[in-house]
């Protein structure tokens, strides 16, 4: 006790020996309020207009809200979670999303990397061919939708015109349900795959020539050398592309909303993304979307922590 | 363990504007079973070419290569049985410093794994690295980098070691105690070896043979003795040797050689080797050059001091003809306990045994120095 009492003592002494002008004075001068201005302004924005949306959307989730009118805050249950977790429409959209996620980021960074592995092997004038694969990425996804909506279409579709030239029947894309995830996966992938590549031809010219050198007198063919050797050394890469990946296959929403113009995407395609939005804006069931939505941002979140969790590791963040 | 032979090996490249650039030219060389070759020239001259086409990593444009009997042209690099170390060791930046070595076993053999893991850990203890066995590269110094770089290389028991400036990346110390370690490494493992370097140093102490390169053509081929006392052109004996040999350029009048601000009489017997070469030049080691000792004589110059960089053990003396003021400057080696400075005046005696004469223009060498016996010298050259 008599430590404290010190303490306090010590304390107090000071703060009549600087006085309290002086204090403001110095507080004011610090670096941390004259910079205020510049990092204050962004702070503030984006906790009203990002973390505070959040918080809202959170808070509504757990209320019974609904149709027009104001939430009422006085019971708060998870009820919404249950009967969300508990119907078909949610199990289903998540198993879309989840199929979505891993379906398009895998097949994206197979592709990407097989392309980049070619082009990397020696096809010359690899710069041009470089901007080939990355114009689809630069295509708005509304763009890419019409224009698979033009190429998957049932009677006049150019795939379709391949499909009976080789004599097949006709397919119906995006209006049969268990293939239309698999359309709409396959155009995502022809717009990403560039992006990839890109990003694994990056991590492929830093790989110096004497590691193929070495590889190659050590007796090991070009397909080895690349599984045992390049490909290991392109972890980074891998990682910072399947993020970015992941991300654009959760927010699918744009590209499904793009392609039939309304809230109900074609039968078999719909996701969490597709499904919040219906039930929020058409049917007006404000809470029962917001439970939709921060289970959506768990999921985003379960994407992007080991990420960030690992790039804190490397000493990068 | 094979005899590695060159015949006219030549490579040629090809550049955007269709312009054929010749790196090497014609080289032929027959390299012993168990021998160390040292391949030296400066940056440029298609040193690193030819041993890469030894690799197979470059095609041989024109000529044979041959390990024993068998041609290897066409033999790819996976299947020559070579092993090379590169200037930046290439080791794998993703793997442990075993799986950096077993690899080479692993892709280029079929041995059974613990048998891997057995040579690689002979291997390793070889070297004294067997601590480090589950460390990665980047968390190595650059002389343990070095040591898996030469294990990778040995643990395959290949026919020949190939090596790439494997020193250059190590500061100074380390790069003399590795030289040593190199060499008996060499010897212990009696593997037929070319090494690849620029460091006149370790061409001189390292190889049983020295390869002299310039401009992708072969210079001299020789004991390292050998290249020092009688080399076969200008080129080698400005090349090997520190400080380098003195060239004075000049001209015959008679007896005697006439160069820039001095005159150097000429014994019959010299003479007689130059047969009717027209310009001439002529050459002397540093450390032939006799300074100060107050020698007269038609072979004794005046001179005046330049620059003095003391060594220690020795000192190199930069000088100038007291005659001719803006005359040539060459350099002497004295004894590091004689007191030289810059602006002394003294004399230079150029002993007539000790010079060197080379064609004017082909840069052949007319007449090497004389060796007190030159018998003596074969038979220290030849081992």
């Amino acid at each position: 006790m008599a430590t404290h009492d010190n303490t306090e003592q010590v304390t107090d002494t000071t703060d009549e020996a600087v006085g309290w002008e002086s204090k403001l004075r110095y507080f004011l001068n610090s670096d941390f309020v004259r910079s205020a201005p510049y990092w204050g302004i962004p702070f503030v924005l984006m906790s009203i207009a990002v973390y505070g949306g959040i918080g809202y959307n959170f808070a509504i989730s757990f209320t019974d809200y609904e149709g027009l009118g104001t939430p009422d805050y006085s019971t708060l249950d998870l009820e919404m979670y249950t009967q969300a977790l508990s119907s078909d429409a949610f199990i289903s959209a998540a198993q879309n999303n989840l199929v979505l996620l891993v379906g398009f980021t895998t097949i994206c960074l197979v592709l990407g990397l097989f392309l980049a592995v070619l082009l990397d092997h020696g096809i010359r004038f690899s710069e041009k061919f470089q901007t080939v694969y990355l114009l689809p990425m630069s295509l708005s996804f509304v763009v890419t939708a019409q224009l698979w909506l033009w190429m998957f279409n049932v009677e006049s579709g150019i795939l379709n015109l391949v499909v009976t030239t080789l004599g097949f029947n006709p397919v119906d894309w995006l209006g049969n349900p268990s293939i239309a995830l698999g359309a709409v996966i396959f155009a995502l992938i022809w717009q990403f795959s560039g992006y990839t590549m890109v990003v694994y031809l990056a991590g492929l010219q830093s790989i110096p020539d004497d590691q193929f050198e070495a590889a190659r007198v050590d007796g090991a063919s070009i397909i080895r050398t690349y599984l045992r050797i390049i490909v290991p050394q392109l972890k980074e890469a891998s990682v910072s592309a399947a993020v970015v990946l992941m991300v654009f296959a959760l927010k699918a929403f744009t590209f499904l909303y793009a392609l039939v113009g309304r809230y109900r995407p074609p039968n078999g395609t719909d996701i969490l993304a597709t499904l919040m939005v219906r039930r929020a804006f058409k049917f007006g069931e404000w809470a029962y979307s917001a439970a939709i939505a921060t289970m959506l941002l768990i999921m985003a979140l379960g994407v992007i922590g080991p990420y960030l969790y690992y790039q804190y590791k490397q000493g990068s963040l | 363990m094979a005899r590695l032979t060159l015949d006219d090996v030549t490579k040629v490249y090809t550049d955007d504007g269709g312009d054929d650039i010749v790196a090497v030219e014609e080289i032929s060389l027959d390299i012993d079973d168990g021998e160390f070759l040292v391949l030296v020239g400066p940056s440029g001259c298609g040193k690193s070419t030819t041993l890469r086409m030894m690799a197979g990593l470059e095609t041989v444009t024109e000529g044979e290569l041959r390990l024993e009997e068998r041609v290897l042209n066409d033999v790819s690099a996976q299947d020559r049985d070579i092993a090379m170390v590169f200037q930046s060791y290439a080791l794998y930046p993703h793997k442990s410093v075993r799986g950096n070595m077993s690899f080479g076993l692993e892709e280029s053999t079929d041995l059974p794994d613990d048998e891997i893991r057995q040579q690689v850990e002979t291997t390793t203890d070889m070297l004294g690295i067997s601590d480090l066995l589950d460390r990665k590269p980047g968390q190595l110094s650059g002389g343990q980098q070095q040591r898996v770089a030469l294990g990778r290389a040995i643990v395959r028991d290949p026919e020949v070691f190939l090596m790439d400036e494997p020193l250059s990346n190590l500061d100074a110390k380390l790069r003399a105690e590795m030289r040593t370690e190199l060499q008996r490494l060499q010897e212990e493992l009696g593997v037929t070896t070319v090494y690849v370097t620029h460091d006149q140093t370790e061409a001189m102490t390292m190889g049983d043979r020295v390869a002299v390169l310039d401009d992708g053509e072969l210079q001299q081929v020789g004991t390292p003795l050998d290249c020092y006392h009688r080399p076969s052109n200008l080129f080698v004996a400005g090349f090997i040797g520190e400080p380098s040999m003195n060239f004075f350029p000049g001209s015959l009048s008679g007896d005697t050689f006439s160069g820039d601000g001095f005159d150097y009489p000429l014994s019959g017997a010299t003479r007689d080797q130059l047969g009717d070469a027209g310009g001439l030049t002529l050459g002397i080691r540093p450390e032939d050059v006799a300074v100060g000792e107050r020698r007269s004589g038609e072979r004794t110059f005046d001179a005046e001091v330049v620059v003095v960089e003391p060594q220690g053990n020795e000192n190199t003396v930069h000088l100038r003809f007291a005659d001719g003021d803006e005359g040539p400057q060459f350099t002497a080696t004295t004894t590091g306990r004689s007191r030289v400075e810059a602006g002394d005046r003294t004399t230079v005696t150029f002993p007539e045994d000790a010079i060197h004469l080379f064609d004017g223009e082909t840069g052949d060498a007319l007449k090497n120095r004389e060796l007190p016996s030159n018998r003596a010298i074969d038979a220290f050259v030849s081992n």
